[in-house]
């Protein structure tokens, strides 16, 4: 392994990334974990800009780090977030989820080493472009395009519905 | 590697605190002049030296924590705050060659990186632990979320044309035709005021409405954490100028051809330009009410946004004007 | 290009380093005597009563919803508009149409939140 700038960039990032993940986990206050959870988000976008990917690295930071915190943070606004500093006792609730991850996990990383994409095929050398980003997604995958519309959609309006009678009760 | 890399963002760094420190004095002059005062003129020759003194003053201010706050985030809300502000220049090219990042989606890193700063004003209202100052805070939150939708989506028509996301790019598209003022004055207009509201200036300064809010999410902040909030105002101040010289107004390229005055003059010239014009604002506009500064932004700015990328789609099929788009 | 990626991550360290320095240089110089009144929530002269971190409007959860949900939109429309001259020229006019329906989907969502009175503050 040699050692270069990228090597040392992608080790910093991925210490940061990790660790906010591990502070998000064991804070105690709620408002910090939201933001353990924005410097994460925050680092991927450094490790997507080491991929030569500066738009995804972009978008990241637009969706992840600058809306999704919010609406996390607005979110624990809404309910009452008064502190508790008390460790919750290992239950069989926790053990049931430590397998649903860890299966998720195996799942995950099975179909990335499944995937010839990511094991065959020299990477591209040419410069990342918008345009063919926009060729790709808007002619190759135009269904899947229109049907993220109605994602957005299907997700805004259900948000809307449960948000009203919320404000009922 | 050359000095460049590291030397020219130091540089520029104390260029932007250099502009803050006399963005503040003329904004105080130019009010005053407006009002019918003087403005400062003590602190030395024609009050050049007001705002250095009120730094000092910052500098050697008690920091008093409150009790009740949440230290930790209470110390880290204005640098979450500020660091944006600053890193957002990175892509800011003042002229052709005087450029730090070149990157292909500059446009939207702005766009993007500027968006953090909202989490740095949230955490500090909620750090305070202060009524007022978690009020603002929130206020301050729901007001720039909702006003960067229509900022973000002003300027695709922008992209439409020139065809790049890279603001040099964008530049060079201007050069060849007219400045994109002009074909994309719906995209303008709409992204002024998003701007405006974006920066908290009049008339959308809701967030520090002194006579209810006391003075919104910094309420509780004192010495250079206070300054550090409103040094990253107006570093967003000299950041939006820049932006909107460079995406309506053809950056650093010259007018009828006067192209004798150097292109950097031509930029700071425009930049200059709008600094005077938010300065203005607050002299002149009344502050808006609350509830129409939430409906205003969804209801007619954004709409307006849709509509002006259409148009835009539209313009370009129509023969004789298809060359301005 | 790695020069631009250097000088963006230059920029990023100056910017967290101006603070630092600046508040270290500060506590160098400023006084520091506490007092247990100093460190009182201000509310106004009066003393405070209860905690501040409180629960907030639903509102303001489905305003961050709607943004970001339009940030997504605004995240397609981006590499749309700038390859759109390009595939204007490959596609024809189908390029416009494919972004209407899309943008007419999330206009209905937009007129639905208008019409339950979600863009309303008061």
């Amino acid at each position: 392994m040699n050692i270069n700038g990228e090597f040392i960039a992608f080790f910093i990032f991925s210490v940061l990334a990790i660790g906010g993940a591990v502070f998000m986990i064991n804070l105690t206050r709620v408002m910090h974990m939201a933001l353990a959870l924005a410097f994460t988000f925050f680092s991927i976008a450094g490790l997507y800009v080491l991929l030569d990917a500066p738009f995804l690295a972009v978008i990241q930071i637009l969706i992840y780090t600058g809306a999704v915190s919010i609406l996390m943070i607005f979110g624990i606004m809404l309910t009452k977030h008064k502190d508790e500093d008390k460790v919750a006792p290992f239950t069989v609730h926790k053990l049931l989820s430590l397998l649903g991850v860890g299966g998720f996990l195996a799942i995950v990383i099975w179909i990335i080493y499944r995937n010839p994409f990511f094991s065959t095929g020299e990477p591209q050398a040419a410069a990342f472009k918008v345009t063919d980003l926009g060729k790709a997604m808007f002619k190759t995958y135009m269904i899947p395009f229109e049907v993220t519309s109605i994602l957005l959609l299907v997700a805004l309006i259900g948000a809307i519905v449960l948000a009203k009678r919320e404000e009922k009760k | 590697m050359d000095f460049f890399v590291i030397l020219g963002p130091v540089v520029l760094l104390f260029i932007v605190l250099g502009f803050v420190t006399y963005a503040i004095f003329f904004e105080r002059k130019v009010i005053g002049w407006i009002q019918n005062r003087v403005g400062p003129n003590q602190v030395g020759p024609w009050g050049l030296l007001q705002t250095v003194a009120d730094v000092l003053k910052l500098l050697i201010k008690e920091d008093v924590i409150p009790q009740k706050a949440d230290v930790s985030l209470f110390k880290l809300a204005p640098i979450i705050a500020y660091t944006p502000a600053f890193a957002v220049l990175a892509v800011i090219p003042f002229t052709e060659s005087l450029k730090f990042a070149d990157i292909a989606v500059g446009l939207l890193y702005y766009m993007a990186v500027s968006s953090i700063t909202t989490i740095g004003i949230l955490l500090g209202g909620w750090a305070s632990n202060n009524k007022y100052a978690l009020l603002g805070g929130m206020r301050s939150a729901a007001q720039m979320i909702s006003y960067e939708i229509p900022l973000v989506l002003s300027v695709v028509g922008v992209a439409m044309s020139a065809g790049s996301l890279n603001l040099t790019e964008i530049v060079k598209a201007q050069q060849t035709g007219v400045w994109f003022v002009l074909p994309q004055f719906l995209g303008f207009i709409v992204f002024l005021i998003a701007a405006i509201a974006e920066l908290s200036r009049t008339p959308f300064d809701l967030p520090e409405a002194e006579s209810e809010l006391v003075a919104g999410y910094h309420t509780e902040y004192s010495g250079f954490r206070f300054a550090f909030f409103m040094l990253a105002e107006y570093t967003y101040i000299f950041a939006m100028a820049s932006l909107i010289t460079l995406l309506f107004f053809g950056g650093w390229s010259a007018p009828f051809g006067l192209t004798f005055i150097p292109p950097l003059i031509w930029f700071i010239f425009k930049f200059l330009f709008f600094v005077f014009f938010l300065f203005w604002l607050r002299a002149t506009m009344p502050r808006i009410r609350v509830d129409q500064l939430m409906e205003f932004a969804w209801k007619v700015l954004l709409p307006l946004a849709i509509l002006n990328i259409f148009l835009t789609a539209l313009f370009k099929e129509i023969p004789v004007l298809s060359q301005f788009y | 290009m790695e020069k631009s990626y250097l000088s963006l991550a230059i920029f990023f360290l100056l910017g967290i380093a101006l603070p630092m320095v600046a508040l270290f240089f500060g506590r160098l110089l400023r006084p520091h005597r506490p007092l247990p009144e100093k460190a009182i929530t201000y509310e106004s002269g009066v003393d405070p009563t209860g905690d501040s971190w409180v629960q907030f409007h639903v509102r303001y959860y489905l305003f961050a919803l709607l943004f970001v949900i339009f940030d997504v939109e605004a995240v397609f429309l981006y590499p749309w508009a700038v390859s759109y001259d390009l595939l204007r020229t490959e596609m024809g006019l189908f390029i416009l149409v494919e972004m209407t329906i899309f943008v007419l989907f999330l206009l209905i969502g937009l007129i639905y939140a208008w019409k339950k009175k979600v863009l309303e503050w008061r």
